[in-house]
C-alpha cells in the first residue's frame, strides 16, 4: 500500500528528484489534516457495530435482496454480507488515514466484483449499501471528515460498477 | 514506507482499527509535518553545496581516494552518489521513517561499493563529511532529525 506521504517519494524517486513545490503543498495540505483524520478514524471505530447495522437498514432490509431466494436469505448469507460491510468500513477508514486509495484496491477490489458475480451477489446491491454507508457517516463524523471518508466509499463503488 | 502506512499495516494484519495509543502517534507525527517539509527543502536547496564542502572536508583527511585521484569521471560519481543519499535523507524525514532510505539506498549497500572496489571505510569518512556539512546548515532542532539518518547509513557500510 501507499500513502499520501509514500506515494509522492516514489514518483519522484523514479525520476531521481526532490519533491517539487506542488508535491510539498499537497503534503503540506495532509500533515495538516491530521487531527480531523485521527478524529474521524476514532468516530467510525467507536461506532463500527452501528454504522453497518444502519447502513443494512438503510439499503437492504426489507427489499427483495433479503426476502426468501434473494442473496442476503439464509443467516449465513446474511452474515458474510455484514461481515463484508465490516470490511468495507475498516478499509476505508484505513484509506482515509492514509490519504490514498491504493490499500482498498490491494486489500478490497481486486478480484471482488469477479468474487461476488460468481457467488451471485447482486453489484448494484452492494453500491446501494455502500452509498448508503457513506450518508451513514457523513451524519456521525460530521461533514469535513463525511467528505474525506466519501471520497473511498465512492473509490469502493466506482471500483465495483 | 511512512509512520502513517506502518501503523495501517500493523492495525490491519490484526483486523482491528488503529488504538487509541496509534492514533495519538498518528496526530503527533502529522504535527511534525512543517519541521518535515522545512527540513526537506534545505536538503534539497543546498545539495550541491553540502556535497562540495563535504567532499573537501573529505579530501583533507583522506586524500588518498578514488574521488580524488584526478578522475574526473569518479569524482562525479562519488559526489552524484553522496547526493542521492541527500535526496533519500530527504524522503525518509518527509515519511519519518528510515525504511524509504533503506529500500532505495542502504540494503545491498556494502555489497554494491565493494563490487565497484570503493574503500567502505573511506565512503564512511565522506558520509561523515556530508553529514556536517548538511547539519550546519540547520537549527539544532532540524539537526537533532536529520543526523541519525546520516548515522543509518554510516552503520550499513561499517
Amino acid at each position: 500500500m501507499q500513502d499520501a506521504i509514500t506515494v509522492l517519494i516514489n514518483s519522484s524517486d523514479v525520476q531521481g528528484k526532490y519533491l517539487d513545490s506542488t508535491s510539498l503543498e499537497r503534503l503540506e495540505n495532509y500533515f495538516h489534516s491530521g487531527d480531523m483524520r485521527a478524529k474521524a478514524a476514532t468516530a467510525v471505530s467507536a461506532n463500527a457495530k452501528n454504522i453497518v447495522t444502519q447502513t443494512v437498514a438503510k439499503s437492504l432490509l426489507y427489499t427483495d435482496i433479503t426476502a426468501p431466494g434473494g442473496n442476503m436469505y439464509t443467516c449465513r448469507r446474511y452474515a458474510a454480507c455484514v461481515r463484508d460491510l465490516d470490511y468495507f468500513l475498516r478499509y476505508a477508514t484505513y484509506a482515509m488515514l492514509a490519504g490514498d486509495t491504493s490499500i482498498l484496491d490491494e486489500r478490497i477490489l481486486n478480484g471482488l466484483r469477479e468474487t461476488y458475480n460468481s457467488l451471485g451477489v447482486p453489484i448494484g446491491g452492494t453500491i446501494r449499501a455502500v452509498q448508503a454507508m457513506k450518508e451513514v457517516v457523513t451524519s456521525m463524523v460530521g461533514s469535513e471528515a463525511g467528505r474525506e471518508m466519501g471520497v473511498y466509499f465512492d473509490h469502493i463503488a466506482a471500483g465495483l460498477s | 514506507m511512512s509512520v502513517v502506512t506502518e501503523l495501517i499495516l500493523s492495525a490491519d494484519s490484526e483486523a482491528r482499527y488503529p488504538a487509541p495509543k496509534e492514533l495519538r502517534i498518528f496526530q503527533d507525527f502529522l504535527k511534525t509535518g512543517d519541521q518535515r517539509i522545512r527540513i526537506a527543502r534545505i536538503l534539497a536547496e543546498n545539495e550541491q553545496q553540502i556535497v562540495q564542502n563535504g567532499s573537501m572536508r573529505f579530501w583533507e583527511r583522506c586524500p588518498n581516494t578514488p574521488s580524488n585521484s584526478g578522475n574526473e569521471r569518479k569524482t562525479a560519481s562519488c559526489q552524484r552518489d553522496q547526493g542521492w543519499y541527500v535526496r533519500l535523507i530527504a524522503y525518509s524525514i518527509l515519511a519519518g521513517s528510515e525504511k524509504p532510505l533503506e529500500e532505495i539506498g542502504t540494503l545491498g549497500i556494502k555489497e554494491m561499493y565493494n563490487n565497484l572496489e570503493i574503500p567502505l571505510r573511506n565512503l564512511v569518512e565522506a558520509m561523515r563529511c556530508v553529514k556536517e556539512e548538511a547539519v550546519s546548515m540547520m537549527s539544532e532542532e532540524d539537526a537533532v532529525e536529520v543526523g541519525p539518518y546520516f548515522d543509518y547509513i554510516i552503520q550499513a557500510l561499517s
